[in-house]
């Protein structure tokens, strides 16, 4: 039996410093949305950060989600599986979600432009913590023989975002 | 091995073996290199050594959309993305109000709205009365033109459905030449709203209880809206077919 039922998050955070061709292109296509979306909020272009838009119009927020659009295709390319990370094997990790999320931008410097895209997994039975590494089975444990599992090393913006704790069986102590 | 011994085992080999982490790190494909082995140093990204040179670096761009197209898949005009409804034509023409009404081609078009249920793309966790539904990382009823040399940019969709507080309408954004020029809403007249609504793929959700009228964004403004509601042509067999014209200041 497992100990919980768990979601984990991947954050992967994506500036100008990014090389490989999915952050360029998540990074491009998201500060060209910007320029245009972002308008909607500061139409005089008084407010050049999305920090100071926001703070100005709360209704800035929403560029997460209209930003969101013009990466969602990227996304597709990567058939649900999450990059950068691995499991121990070195396969990658499946995601269910992708959630966009504009960290910063600047209407005149696309340096200050940052992005990160959350990918949430879907539920996974956590069987064991063992230091720094989760025993991992993407399925739920059968009540008899054995099942494939995966090990993975928890890191930097590496979350459990959902725990759900299964009912461990009772040991019984016999004193005499 | 007791399975205790072998989570320690196994803890262990795990925690010899390497991590990849690739995220930020400089592409290396990307780096000039120079096959003459000394120090010197160029601002050109090609050299010559012996017989070859060594390739000249250029940018990795553009980068090919899923399907390897080069623009963005919402350039498109037909947004329906699978979304069952009925059919909905829509031709916007985009006007300089400021300059005798001339033509304005060339302006990107954004237009998006809910499916037939009330949902729409890219939001997670949408209430309604029919369930609640998330649709992150799906683009469906979502798309832009850019107006052709007559002013027109078209879209083929279906109507619009409604979600709770808001009267059934179409959003829309203008921009020229990067810079937004007009966002807007447009809405339908009750009686097609109507007959669309109790025809067989709206009917589950019924008939919006919020008209034009009593919306909170349209009907604040009498004129406004009468200019907001685009007159449609057909029927919900047929589909539906409608003209706008957009007015801006250049």
């Amino acid at each position: 039996m497992s100990k919980a039922k768990i979601k984990i998050v991947y954050r992967q955070a994506i500036d100008e410093s990014c090389s490989s061709a999915f952050e360029k292109a998540i990074f491009q296509a998201s500060y060209d949305e910007f320029l245009l979306k972002s308008q909607a909020y500061n139409s005089e272009g008084k407010f050049k950060t999305f920090s100071k838009i926001k703070a100005n119009d709360g209704r800035a927020n929403s560029l997460h989600y209209k930003l969101s659009f013009s990466v969602g295709h990227f996304i597709a390319q990567l058939n649900n599986k999450i990059p950068v990370i691995k499991d121990n094997k070195g396969n990658k990790i499946s995601f269910e979600v992708a959630n966009f999320e504009l960290i910063e931008s600047h209407i005149e410097d696309a340096s200050f432009h940052k992005v990160a895209i959350n990918y949430e997994t879907g539920l996974l039975s956590l069987i064991e913590i063992m230091g720094e590494y989760l025993l991992l089975a993407n399925d739920d444990l059968p009540e008899h023989g054995p099942t494939d599992t995966f090990v993975l090393r928890m890191q930097p913006d590496l979350s459990i975002v959902s725990y759900h704790e299964m009912n461990q069986p009772r040991i019984i102590l016999n004193a005499s | 091995m007791e399975r205790k011994n072998f989570l320690k085992t196994f803890a262990l080999m795990a925690a010899a073996g390497p991590m990849i982490i690739d995220g930020c790190k400089k592409d290396a494909t990307t780096k000039t290199s120079s096959t003459t082995g000394t120090s010197s140093s160029s601002t050109s990204t090609s050299s010559t050594s012996g017989s070859c040179i060594v390739t000249a670096d250029e940018t990795e761009g553009p980068y090919p959309y899923v399907g390897g197209e080069s623009t963005n898949p919402l350039d498109r005009s037909d947004v329906t993305g699978g979304q069952t409804g009925v059919p909905l034509t829509l031709s916007f023409l985009v006007v300089d109000a400021g300059n005798s009404c001339n033509v304005v081609s060339n302006a990107r078009v954004d237009i998006w709205h809910c499916n037939k249920d009330g949902y729409y793309s890219g939001y997670a966790n949408q209430n309604s009365s029919l369930g609640v539904k998330s649709y992150v990382g799906e683009t469906w009823l979502r798309g832009y033109q850019l107006t052709d040399s007559t002013g027109v940019a078209k879209f083929t969709t279906i109507y619009p459905g409604w979600y709770s507080g808001r009267a059934t309408h179409i959003h829309i954004e203008v921009y020229v030449n990067g810079v937004m020029k007009k966002t807007t809403q447009i809405c339908f007249s009750e009686s097609t709203n109507g007959v669309v609504y109790v025809s067989s793929l709206y009917s589950a959700h019924g008939v919006n209880p919020i008209t034009n009228e009593a919306d909170s964004i349209l009907g604040n403004s009498t004129t406004d809206l009468a200019n907001e509601t685009v007159s449609l042509t057909g029927s919900v067999s047929e589909g539906y077919s409608g003209s706008y014209t957009i007015g801006i200041k250049l």
